[in-house]
């Protein structure tokens, strides 16, 4: 089997993992080729919108287990391939010098056993370390059931070394992966975590969970989220939609992934990571999933009407980002700002602050942008509802966002 | 602020434009405009002073020193971009940070401070995304070529990430649209102006591999989630031109040329 044909299965195979970045460390080129970037480098953009910037493959597509969510399944009757080491470093050699790409993802289905997989990503990557003198990126997958010992020996050899959740609870784990098992996963996360240093996967760990494969709300899919950053330090958790590449009695039988729902997760998520926010300040047992209509936060803005509005001028750090379309690096700018004027609405308009979300929440030197009086809940969702269309509709446009902010 | 009616022209060097300002701000002067000399189109309305640097003081370290590495890293972004009236925007930027200092980044009520960080943001965010889009190709003598077009003159930036990511390799970035070459040997980059193109030559291995990275870029995307448009405003039409992966769409797709 050629190179190429090789790449095109192994990559395939690798697709449906989330994570692409590159951030998180400064990576000194120690006389060979490659550095780290801190904020990382996207080199490409898929045709489904996704960042590239690893060279994400599998090592192998042959597995010993049968989760049932997997296109790489023992029982699926699917092209199968196996790289050599060789291979992959020269791939990764050759795409690096001509800045394809900003290192390398590698993952893989479990050959004959975990130790021995385990064994063939060690050797690949002390190859490409060593031999190569690769300075790059590396992010791998660490195989669950895999030994201490060889968890501990690759680790030193990258920046990133993650485990994938893949579903929120255990029984939904047993379920659909009765192979896998969630305190052997666990176990490889508290193993990251405890070793973790300058020399040991310096760019932390990360994981993946499937949306919508199995019942769990959004409620349970947060606070498992909530718990493992806490109890891991994960730098991510990623979100995959659901794609159905099987059939089975076991899974749902969904048409299109729910791109929705995992995009309010996102964002439910970073209201977890950047705003200090907990899952209870967004979710609760009587309203276990979010509205698919508007995001996170106005959500919660419209169930606390009472905390609205807040002063621009006047209200803190924390109450600033409660404002639906204010991020921390808006609400950063209003603080150092305020000390030398006081702002109005021309103002925040003027420092590329958006307040076609915020203009409900705010009073800027106790003016409303808005009539007051107007200002009710289902006045303001019905509004929300409809600028949300206008945006999409402007999106078609939009070549270069000057002013991101990262939401 | 006293007001007057030129416009002043500039040689196309950083200390020249410094030197304007230096001259203007002695004045207490407000211009009609200032424009490098070689885009400046005469016409006979216009009154003109064109100014040369008379003397042998530093004027970024007289600057620097005037002010913070901070403001003067804006001023010399704002030079490097393609904004229109981008030297006045930067003449009032530094007469405010002469007055405010540090505390002119957070004066964004003032329109030019506002403009000038919106330019040097654009600058340092098209330097960034280019360290990715940037694509070498091996030619001749195991040398690495890349051809880009950026807005903004960002190339110094990217030459000297690359000194230290592809530092044992000889590489050679093009900026087509202004001419200029950065060229990497042994530690060292040269800058150089030259209109003649190169002649290149690419290898069977270059096209193989090209063809491997483009086999890649259709496999790792996933149909179930096609989003082009997403794509397009990640990866702006205007960058496709020297992306290897998007060859194929270029063909299909001719508009590219109206973008820019
Ligand atoms: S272990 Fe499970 S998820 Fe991983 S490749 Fe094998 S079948 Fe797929």
């Amino acid at each position: 089997m050629s190179t190429e044909e090789k790449l095109i299965i192994l990559a395939d195979g690798a697709k449906y993992d989330a994570s692409c970045s590159s951030s998180g460390i400064t990576r000194k080129n120690t006389g060979g080729i490659g550095n780290g970037a801190y904020s990382g480098i996207c080199h490409s953009f898929s045709k489904d919108g996704r960042c590239i910037s690893l060279l994400k493959i599998l090592f192998t597509n042959c597995c010993i287990f049968d989760c049932k969510y997997c296109i790489n399944r023992k029982s699926n009757q699917i092209k199968r391939a196996i790289f050599t080491p060789k291979e992959i470093c020269e791939i990764t050699i050759h795409f690096y010098r001509r800045n394809y790409i900003e290192g390398l993802f590698l993952s893989s289905a479990v050959i004959k056993n975990a130790d021995y997989t385990m064994g063939k990503l060690i050797e690949t990557i002390t190859l490409l370390r060593t031999k190569y003198h690769f300075s790059g990126y590396i992010h791998v997958k660490a195989i669950p059931g895999a030994s201490e010992v060889l968890i501990k020996k690759l680790g030193s050899l990258v920046d990133r070394m993650s485990i994938n959740r893949e579903l929120p609870s255990d029984q939904g784990l047993l379920l659909l992966a009765p192979q896998k098992n969630a305190q052997r996963i666990e176990h490889v996360m508290d193993l990251i975590d405890q070793n973790k240093n300058k020399n040991f996967v310096p760019a932390g760990q990360s994981t993946q969970m499937i949306v919508g494969a199995t019942k769990e709300s959004d409620y349970e899919m947060m606070k498992k989220s909530s718990r493992m950053y806490e109890k891991y330090h994960l730098k991510r958790v990623f979100y995959s939609a659901y794609i159905s590449v099987n059939q089975d009695k076991l899974l749902p039988s969904l048409e299109l992934p729910p791109l929705k729902r995992e995009h309010r997760l996102y964002e439910a998520d970073f209201l977890l990571r950047f705003y200090g926010l907990q899952v209870e300040n967004l979710l609760d047992k009587n309203h276990p999933n979010f509205n698919v209509l508007y995001d996170p936060k106005v959500d919660w803005a419209l169930r606390h009407m009472n905390e609205f509005p807040k002063e621009i001028n006047k209200a803190s750090y924390l109450d600033l980002l409660k404002i639906p379309g204010i991020g921390p690096t808006s609400a950063k700018k209003i603080i150092s700002s305020r000390k030398y004027f006081k702002i109005t609405f021309e103002d925040l308009k003027k420092m590329g602050i958006s307040i076609k979300r915020a203009k409900y929440f705010i009073l800027c030197n106790g003016l409303s942008f808005v009539n007051p009086k107007m200002l009710k809940k289902d006045f303001i969702a019905q509004n929300i509802i409809l600028e949300s269309k206008e945006v999409s509709e402007e999106k078609k446009g939009v070549q270069l966002s000057l002013f991101y902010e990262g939401e | 602020m006293k007001e007057n009616k030129f416009i002043y022209l500039y040689e196309d060097s950083f200390e020249e434009l410094l030197y304007i300002f230096d001259y203007l701000i002695k004045r207490n002067l407000t211009p009609l405009d200032i424009v490098k000399e070689k885009d400046y189109v005469p016409n006979l309305l216009d009154p003109t002073i064109f100014l040369k640097k008379e003397t042998k003081e530093n004027m970024q370290n007289k600057y620097l020193n005037k002010t913070s590495k901070k403001i003067m890293f804006v001023i010399k972004d704002i030079y490097l971009s393609n904004a229109c009236h981008k030297e006045l925007i930067s003449y009032y930027f530094l007469r405010n940070a002469l007055k405010y200092q540090e505390t002119i980044f957070y004066r964004k009520n003032l329109k030019c401070v506002n403009m000038a960080l919106n330019i040097s943001h654009y600058v340092r965010r098209e330097t960034h995304k280019m360290k990715g889009f940037l694509r070498f190709q091996e030619i001749q003598n195991h040398i690495l070529y890349a051809k880009m077009a950026p807005e903004n003159n960002i190339i110094f930036a990217l030459a000297n990430h690359f000194k230290e990511r592809l530092k044992n390799e000889i590489w050679i970035i093009h900026d087509v649209k202004r001419h200029i070459y950065a060229i990497y040997k042994e530690n060292k980059i040269y800058f150089l102006q030259e209109e003649k193109n190169p002649i290149i030559k690419m290898t069977d291995e270059e096209k193989e591999i090209e063809h491997l990275w483009k086999s890649f870029f259709q496999a790792v995307g996933i149909e179930e989630r096609e989003n082009k448009r997403c794509q397009m405003s990640f990866m702006p039409k205007k960058y496709w031109r020297y992306l290897i992966e998007m060859e194929d769409e270029n063909e299909n797709n001719c508009n590219w040329k109206n973008v820019n």
